[in-house]
């Protein structure tokens, strides 16, 4: 090559050169041009979701109050140690087993688990830390790198109340919750009965969320935009119940180690001052994280704990069905104030039908002072004989027994009050019963069957004028700002119920406590009427009922009890709802004789189970 | 005779203002939010840098004062004591993160790889200007250069720098083109490299780069043989791609490869660096973030920030703006160095300073074409702006022979 050429070779070598970086050049800048101009809307909100993590804030959940806004159920907080396994210093793990007050295998093995689920993200290394031990780790947290904390809540039952079976328990969200409420997230807890349940919605509240920051390891460094976009969450609404405190804890002691149930109405208005079902469960240990072996203890006892038996329990009503049979037969005039039925021990109808109460003349005040069986029996023979079955079963269903009263809490039993229709289908046919079937109904025995709930509710109509009350636990629920709307329960005239009638019932059921069953364990300071039952149980001992309401005057309270196994009612029954009478209107309990002795009474044990179930 | 006029200011403030805006994002990619994140040895990378930045300084102000013949006439040796080092690191080296490619200096670690880029430039010109009217035209001649740069490139691999290695070969057609291979021969040479890129992306696009080269050469040259040859090696090569890709390779190797054209494959595995990196320019916008703003850098979800990833900082957090500074920068980097080469009249000037604005302009291509996506990610670092003290000295020192031989270029006469 000449030097001319080599030169020109030269220059034609700098013009591709400068031409190739020259186009590569604008390749890159314009591939930059793409990424920053072109497409930063999609660029810019990936780099946002990179960073930014969206949490939920659990609510807290509505409190539980009394009657007289004494909270019976708040919120406790649950410590938790958690860990950052990649930031753990191995070398601290005694210091921390130390401080946990468990051996260094264990807090390793938990270690291990947590780095099997994340080196970088927070896990849970121990639940339900007692305070002192989390306080202890917040002492030393300084020395303690990659280790944690998160506060949860439980429930916390107060005032020595554990009213589980008014109450509920909370449980995980099943995956029907989930469908039903897709604000739920995974390990949240629904209540699964009681009012938990029934007031869920009002309960729960709302969720919040919060923004923060994450790095590329998914660690949390604190809040995104100083909280600007959070959105706290809204605290779930109180619950303001009818529940009387001091009422519900002694109800509740006196029927340790008994079985069966107990409600107590305000008869003016169908609120629930207290409601108890026994045996309970330990409420206390369904609050927290799963206690799988107690949750399978209660399942399987054969005492059935989980079954609420003031409200479910379906048992004949024995004698404190009469003053209704009264009512009926005054109502329909099968018999009036004068009728008088001679009692020979006994009543006929194709065979004899035992009567316990003193030979002789009774009319219907004295029938129930004396709970005599004849009357009812003579009077069952007749509503069974001249046609009136059907219209006694539909106008004692107005008393609230056979159907459902809408109480605001799960499972509630409609219990039974046969009438032809009923005893077609289950005898096969209208030949197939008759009045030798229907005879023992006359007494609340046989088909008859009610719960606790629906005495009361029935022994409300008597105290209260003839108003059927809608029983409910709940008065009020109450917003986070303080403002409380009511429930509407219904109140209903039973139109046919005559004031002159009750009249005459009211005095027999005064009667049966100055002078009849009902006498020896009458509250001496406040007056009331009763009627004292015995159900008969073809199983083992008879179950006690004694149905009350006070004062006799001016009645305040409607009290039901069912003791199941304990023979006569005026013996066990009768002395629970004296004592409630007692604290209800005092405020305490004086008489220690007969606290101890329904304390220490010691009910028969049922030979066979029979599982109710609806 | 000396005028400071002559003195090609504007290079020296490009080299400047790069090396200025590497300590900013060096700074911010190290001693931000994002320390808590980093061990304590990285963040002192921005004392280190700002270090080497003062003695590049020094060192390139004294090489102004060396006889521009110095450089050849120690070409030689110089290249000689780089491959015993070399030779020397893979027996006493330290290994850092992988690769055996480092020595220790007294407190610094040194990667004599780097140096051995400068002394193989500079033994490559000096071979093929030390006789009059070499050319790379002839074979003879094309062969020592080919050997000379086989050499360091044979043991990079032996110390697991693939990446560093790349640099050589994406070095050589350009040093070749310039010492008078023909254009045509030249052409063939990287075809592989354009065809096989495409087939990467798309077996059709491979094909067509093929058809496409053959055409240019068949104009070039005019020798239907050659053209014809061209075709056949550039099928070869689509189909030797193919081969690669779907037989030989493992599966993960193949992704790694292909996941430049489709990152959301494996998006937290393979694809993840390629993600982070273009959402972090793609998230900066027109105006950036800000100076320690960037998320993606601050929160760590960029890799080797600092040094292969260094450019998703500064299009982070500062923008289109920032990243067309940077990118006017480098554009006047190369066209001034070319330009430079074309004023001077010395073949073993010229041919250093093109071997300049080559080598910078194949780390600029593979580093900002890894950070956005172009091509498959390869760790190179960005010139005079990454993290690395022996590579800021050694871009540095080659960039002071440059402006020392166009400073003297009167004098530098290319007669003896």
């Amino acid at each position: 090559m000449t030097r001319n050429n080599k030169a020109k070779h030269s220059r034609t070598s700098l013009r591709i050169l400068i031409g190739i970086v020259i186009l590569i050049w604008f390749i890159i800048t314009g591939r930059i041009f793409q990424l920053q101009i072109l497409d930063y809307e999609t660029y810019s909100p990936i780099s946002r979701q990179n960073y930014i993590r969206q949490e939920f804030v659990s609510p807290a959940r509505g409190l539980i109050l009394d009657r007289n806004e004494t909270i019976l159920v708040e919120n406790e907080p649950i410590y938790s140690i958690t860990i950052i396994p990649s930031k753990f210093d191995m070398s601290k793990a005694s210091l921390l087993a130390d401080l946990l007050g468990t051996d260094q295998e264990s807090l390793l093995e938990r270690v291990r688990e947590a780095q099997q689920y994340s080196w970088d993200r927070t896990s849970r290394l121990y639940t339900e830390v007692s305070f002192e031990v989390f306080s202890n780790i917040q002492e030393n947290i300084w020395q303690l790198p990659g280790i944690g904390h998160t506060i949860e809540s439980k429930r916390h039952y107060n005032q020595g109340i554990m009213a589980s079976h008014a109450f509920g328990y909370l449980r995980e969200a099943s995956p029907e919750d989930h469908e039903r409420s897709p604000q739920l997230r995974m390990g949240d807890k629904v209540g699964k009965s009681g009012l938990e349940l029934v007031y869920e919605d009002y309960l729960r509240g709302e969720l919040g969320t919060e923004y923060l920051r994450v790095n590329a390891y998914g660690q949390s460094l604190g809040s995104y935009n100083n909280g600007e976009l959070n959105q706290p969450p809204r605290k779930g609404y109180d619950l303001i119940t009818t529940l009387d405190a001091g009422l519900q804890r002694l109800t509740e002691q006196l029927f340790v180690g008994k079985t069966g149930g107990a409600v107590a109405l305000d008869p003016r208005n169908g609120e629930i001052l207290a409601l108890v079902s026994s045996p309970q469960y330990d409420i206390n240990r369904l609050a927290g994280r799963l206690d799988r072996e107690y949750w399978q203890e209660i399942n399987v006892d054969r005492n059935t704990p989980l079954y609420n038996r003031a409200i479910s329990s379906r048992q004949p009503p024995g004698s404190t069905f009469k003053p209704f049979m009264g009512l009926f037969g005054l109502q329909v005039g099968l018999i009036t104030p004068e009728t008088v039925i001679h009692n020979p021990g006994y009543y006929y109808r194709g065979r004899q039908y035992r009567d316990e109460a003193d030979i002789g003349d009774y009319d219907l005040e004295r029938a129930l002072t004396y709970s005599s069986n004849t009357y009812f029996f003579w009077m069952m023979d007749r509503i069974a004989t001249r046609g009136y079955f059907n219209e006694w079963s539909r106008m004692m269903k107005d008393f609230g027994m056979g159907i459902l009263n809408s109480v605001d809490l799960p499972h509630e039993t409609a219990g039974l009050i046969p009438d032809s229709t009923y005893m077609n289908r289950t005898h096969g046919g209208e030949r197939n019963w008759g009045v030798g079937d229907l005879m023992s109904l006359g007494v609340g025995q046989g088909l008859v069957s009610v719960s606790p709930l629906q005495m009361a509710v029935a022994t409300s109509v008597i105290a209260n004028g003839g108003y059927r009350v809608q029983p409910h636990l709940v008065r009020a629920v109450r917003d986070t700002e303080g403002n409380e709307s009511y429930t509407n329960p219904n109140r209903e005239r039973i139109d046919w119920i005559r004031e002159d009638h009750l009249e005459l019932v009211r005095t027999g059921m005064r009667r049966v406590v100055t002078e009849g069953s009902g006498r020896y364990y009458a509250f001496p300071d406040t007056s009331a009427s009763g009627k004292t039952g015995t159900a008969q149980n073809p199983h083992g001992e008879n179950h006690g009922w004694y149905i009350m309401y006070a004062p006799a005057e001016n009645p305040e309270i409607a009290i039901a009890v069912l003791v199941e196994n304990a023979g006569f009612g005026s013996q066990t029954a009768a002395p629970i709802a004296s004592l409630m009478q007692e604290q209800y209107f005092t405020g305490g309990v004086n008489r220690d004789y007969l606290l101890n002795r329904v304390l220490n009474f010691q009910p028969a044990v049922e030979e066979e189970i029979v599982v109710e179930e609806e | 005779m000396v005028n400071l006029k002559d003195f090609n200011w504007t290079l020296l403030l490009t080299w400047a203002s790069l090396a200025c805006i590497g300590l900013v994002a060096i700074y911010s990619a190290t001693l931000g939010e994002v320390s808590e994140f980093l061990p304590e040895q990285i963040q002192e990378n921005f004392m280190r840098q700002s270090i080497w930045f003062a003695i590049g300084l020094t060192v390139l102000a004294f090489i102004q004062f060396v006889p521009p013949r110095t450089f050849q006439l120690f070409a030689f040796p110089f290249y000689l004591f780089c491959i015993f080092l070399m030779i020397l690191t893979i027996f006493v080296g330290v290994e850092v993160s992988g690769s055996q490619s480092w020595l220790r200096v007294g407190p610094f670690n040194l990667q004599p790889g780097e140096l051995t880029k400068l002394a193989t430039i500079l033994a490559v010109a000096s071979y093929l200007t030390g006789k009059r009217d070499a050319s790379t035209g002839n074979l003879k001649t094309a062969l020592v250069v080919v050997l000379l740069f086989a050499i360091p490139i044979s043991l990079l691999f032996l110390q697991s720098e693939a990446g560093v290695a790349l640099v050589y070969i994406g070095l050589l057609p350009i040093v070749l083109f310039w010492s008078g291979l023909p254009y045509a021969i030249s052409l063939l040479m990287i075809s592989p490299a354009i065809i096989a890129y495409f087939t990467i992306i798309d077996l059709r696009l491979g094909i067509l780069a093929a058809v496409v080269i053959m055409t240019i050469i068949f104009f070039i040259q005019q020798k239907k043989w050659l053209s014809l040859s061209s075709l056949l090696l550039g099928i070869l090569i689509v189909i030797g791609t193919e081969v690669a890709l779907h037989q030989v390779l493992q599966p993960h190797q193949r992704a790694r490869i292909e996941a430049f054209a489709n990152p959301t494959v494996d998006p937290q595995g393979i694809g993840w660096n390629i993600i982070q990196s273009t959402t972090a320019i793609g998230s900066g916008g027109l105006y950036g973030k800000g100076f320690m703003q960037g998320t993606q850098t601050q929160l760590r979800f960029l890799p080797e920030q600092w040094t292969d990833f260094i450019f998703c900082v500064i299009g982070e957090e500062f923008g289109f703006i920032g990243a067309s500074i940077v990118m006017l920068l480098y554009l006047i980097l190369f066209i001034k160095l070319l330009l430079m080469a074309n004023s001077h009249n010395h073949p073993f000037a010229q041919m250093v300073m093109v071997s300049a604005a080559g080598l910078y302009f194949v780390h600029f291509v593979i580093s900002m074409g890894s950070t956005t996506g172009l091509v498959p990610i390869i760790g190179i670092t960005l010139p005079f702006i990454s993290y690395g003290g022996s590579a800021l000295l050694t871009n540095t020192i080659l960039l002071a022979i440059c402006l020392n031989m166009d400073f003297y270029k009167r004098s530098f006469s290319i007669y003896r």
